[in-house]
């Protein structure tokens, strides 16, 4: 890959007193691992005030969504104060509806509820990195040459799935985990999983008409094999 | 990085640290000892609601002592809970407790290995043996 893509920043609160600090940063994480591994970066907040010049260029080199637990703003106001202007701020309370009610604060004791609010925020994390890479991205945003390994922010390489789709190879960025996540909501292989798999599939990875049934084949064979091997 | 500590109540202040795994074993450590090891005695506030100058959190870090766990040599917990004047009864680098592992995989900034739970409850013991000591002078 020889084009460029601009990183987009995001920038989680630390929310260690609460449920929604943990749903916050873990929407983060996967997003940076699993669904836009390589569109985005990240940076502890708190290291705007300990760090150097550097740290404090962030936002001002990244277009920028924050992440927050809470209505306090901490992620917002914090990046606003010591580094630049927010692109998106997203608050955690508000893609729930309320609460985490059932999330807890430590991953040791993470359950489906944990989970499915993990799923909801990264889905809207991923879905404003894409609105934010269509538009248009101004001059003085740092240009980052694309990875052809698949590499995220913390330089682990990021879990993405191969498929033959119609006699090419394709890459979906986060598809084991897309998989991992519709095995726990008890989604069965077979027949009846094509469309659930697409639809989900369709959300991180665009998908032409003309290509849907090349994909349906491929996505079930690839989930019957993943649910046969346990993982 | 000394200070006094009251046998009634510490502050737990942990990094954020979301890039490497080091952040998310200071974390867990927090949550082992104020929900654990020392419940009631053990609390721990947002260091980026600190960092940002919430008074009250100010306040806290200003009124309780402090042990601070940092995952990596920036220090931001150390630094900011410094900064808001707050006292700093004991500040812990996590990263040198997870030295002494060689080798060892302690999981992803997102999930923690069995090993990585083990370094947290040796980082959650020393906080304990620490809160211990000064409570007792």
């Amino acid at each position: 890959m020889n084009e460029t893509i601009s990183k987009v920043g995001i920038i989680s609160c630390s929310g260690e007193e609460i449920p929604e600090g943990m749903i916050a940063r873990q929407g983060v994480r996967r997003v940076l691992e699993g669904l836009r591994p390589q569109q985005t970066v990240t940076l502890c907040l708190p290291l705007f005030l300990a760090g150097e010049v550097g740290e404090r260029r962030f936002a001002r080199e990244h277009p920028t969504i924050t992440v927050d637990g809470c209505d306090k703003l901490c992620a917002k106001r914090g990046t606003e104060q010591f580094s630049g202007a927010v692109n998106t701020s997203l608050v955690v309370t508000d893609i729930l509806g309320g609460p985490a009610r059932g999330c807890h604060r430590s991953t040791r004791h993470a359950d489906k509820a944990d989970e499915q609010a993990v799923w909801l925020v990264a889905e809207r994390i991923a879905a404003e990195v894409d609105a934010l890479a269509a538009a248009e991205v101004p001059n003085d945003v740092t240009k980052v040459p694309a990875t052809s390994g698949d590499v995220c922010a913390c330089s682990r390489p990021s879990p993405n799935g191969k498929l033959e789709v119609n006699g090419k190879s394709v890459i979906i960025n986060g598809l084991p985990l897309i998989f991992e996540q519709l095995q726990k909501n008890g989604l069965q292989p077979g027949n009846g999983s094509a469309d659930t798999l697409l639809e989900t599939v369709r959300i991180y990875h665009f998908i032409e008409a003309a290509e849907e049934a090349g994909y349906r084949d491929s996505l079930q064979a690839a989930y019957q094999a993943f649910c046969q091997r346990g993982s | 990085m000394t200070g006094q500590i009251s046998p009634s109540l510490v502050l737990i202040v942990t990094c954020s640290g979301i890039g490497k795994v080091h952040g998310l074993v200071s974390r867990e450590a927090v949550y082992h000892l104020t929900d654990k090891l020392l419940p009631g005695q053990a609390d721990t506030v947002c260091l980026a609601l600190l960092a940002t100058g919430d008074p009250e959190t100010r306040q806290k870090v200003q009124q309780t002592p402090c042990i601070t766990l940092d995952g990596c040599p920036k220090l931001c917990a150390y630094k900011n809970v410094e900064l808001s004047g707050g006292k700093i009864a004991k500040g812990i680098r996590v990263y040198d407790t997870m030295k002494r592992h060689h080798g060892a995989n302690f999981g992803t900034a997102t999930a923690l290995s069995e090993e990585g739970w083990e370094v947290v409850e040796e980082v959650a013991a020393e906080v304990v043996k620490i809160f211990r000591q000064e409570a007792a002078t």
